[in-house]
């Protein structure tokens, strides 16, 4: 088996998983709507308030949904010792990194684009032309949320209180990738110039890249043992 | 283990570091308080700064040593040097946040606010949040080995991660005066540095000395451990036999 196929196992595995049980998709669309429905509750809005705070709202949705997704991402591993079976696995150990990082990331991505559509319709957003820029700040964003998140929910899945120490080591790390999120979000959703935001892209590119490969080189000791 | 003689070895000199720390500190007081002359637009309030600036620098020096013990630590597996990288997290967390409490005290009377989202304000509440996550991390984790490689992990990731996060919040909004000292030399009065310089330097010897007791403190406390474990084992075996 070449590192390749281990990727391509590991998605697969994790999809067939996925499809059977649907838990995380299903958890992680349901505790959105809760987190919608909280901040609506907080902030009476109007329109013009809305378009000020939405991308806000969106990405601390999107955040906690994602680290949902992150944290049974490797807790499921724990069953029937699946954690032992792949720590076993001959190839390099980033091979299963890029396996799971591409699994979270489809979840998280995939569950982004149902939720979007609500946002729209709940909090009476003007739908813009500027679709694809979005989705462009949707991807980037989450391949940084899933990159380093991935590293953290291996790291946090052997310790106790892991479902509290996931968030706390994790929020603060991706602060770049919030802000950054948030200020292209609103940019793309107010039809600015792409002049006006593009730094911020720009940052989400780095971080990405930056992030891929410290936790690909960190998650050969996550997984030392 | 070639790190271990050097560590011990420069332990040997902490009573030095101490010494020094104290004198530096002293004269670096006096100087501040006393010597310098008052800030033309501050005042008397500039004097806080004697404080401030070196907790923060200190801080972020402690931060650098922890990214590289860490590394140390992954490369070549020396439990002292994790011990020491257990000590300077904690000190660096203690340094942040009186940095960041001496900050809150200057920024009342100069910006007529405790507290600001302002760059370098957040970006150090970021670092102290990672450094407690550290902290927390460690005491959730109960093999002492993984315990260490988890903390080593967390820490250069946090160290690969703070210059992106300062860079973030600065895009975002700044309202801190520009540092004084840069590379393109000095925007501060002679009668004002000295006192900086001389606390900056007592301030980080206080540091090292002690990292270094804080350093020997628990790696005599991992083997008092190891020890009891040993005894103990040999108390149940003795009982076993008979």
């Amino acid at each position: 088996m070449t590192s390749f196929n281990v990727i391509r196992w590991i998605v697969w595995k994790d999809f067939v998983t996925e499809l059977r049980s649907r838990e995380t998709i299903s958890s992680m669309v349901f505790f959105a709507l809760i987190v919608i429905l909280i901040f609506s509750f907080s902030f009476s809005m109007d329109q013009q308030a809305a378009r000020e705070v939405i991308a806000g709202i969106m990405w601390v949705a999107f955040a906690f949904t994602g680290i949902i997704g992150l944290g049974k991402s490797f807790s499921t591993e724990l069953q029937n010792d699946c954690l032992e079976a792949l720590q076993m696995v001959p190839e390099a150990k980033g091979a299963i990194y890029l396996g799971k990082v591409a699994a979270n990331f489809a979840f998280m991505f995939l569950v982004e684009i149902l939720l979007f559509p609500m946002f729209v319709i709940l909090f009476n957003l003007e739908v813009v032309e500027e679709i694809s820029l979005l989705l462009l700040v949707f991807f980037l964003a989450t391949v940084g949320l899933s990159a380093i998140g991935t590293l953290f929910s291996a790291l946090t899945v052997q310790i106790r209180a892991r479902e509290v120490m996931l968030p706390i080591l994790l929020l603060p790390l991706v602060v770049p990738v919030m802000i950054a999120a948030v200020e292209a979000t609103k940019g793309a959703l107010n039809g600015d110039p792409l002049a006006m935001y593009e730094q911020w892209l720009e940052l989400l590119v780095i971080y990405d890249v930056v992030f891929t490969v410290v936790s690909f080189w960190m998650f050969e000791f996550v997984m030392d043992s | 283990m070639t790190i271990h003689r050097v560590i011990r070895k420069v332990q040997r000199f902490e009573g030095w570091f101490g010494g020094g720390a104290v004198l530096c500190l002293v004269a670096g007081l006096y100087l501040g308080l006393i010597g310098s002359p008052p800030d033309y637009y501050q005042g008397e309030v500039v004097r806080i700064m004697y404080i401030h600036v070196p907790l923060a620098h200190t801080s972020l020096l402690g931060y650098t040593v922890l990214a590289v013990g860490s590394l140390w630590y992954l490369w070549k597996r020396d439990p002292i040097v994790d011990n020491m990288c257990q000590a300077v997290a904690a000190l660096s967390a203690v340094f942040t946040a009186l940095a960041l409490g001496t900050g809150m005290i200057w920024g009342k009377p100069t910006w007529d606010t405790w507290w600001t989202w302002d760059a370098r304000l957040t970006s150090f509440t970021v670092l102290l949040l990672i450094l407690i996550g550290y902290l927390m991390l460690r005491t959730f984790v109960d093999d002492p080995e993984k315990e260490a490689r988890y903390g080593a992990i967390l820490a250069i990731v946090g160290f690969v991660d703070l210059p992106i996060i300062h860079f973030s919040v600065e895009w975002w909004r700044t309202l801190h005066q520009p540092q004084s000292i840069s590379m393109r030399g000095v925007s501060i009065s002679s009668g004002l540095l000295v006192p900086l310089l001389f606390m900056s330097v007592g301030m980080s010897l206080l540091f090292s000395y002690m990292l270094m007791v804080r350093t020997q403190l628990l790696y005599l406390d991992r083997l008092l451990h190891a020890k009891k474990g040993r005894l103990l084992s040999q108390f149940h075996l003795s009982k076993f036999d008979s």
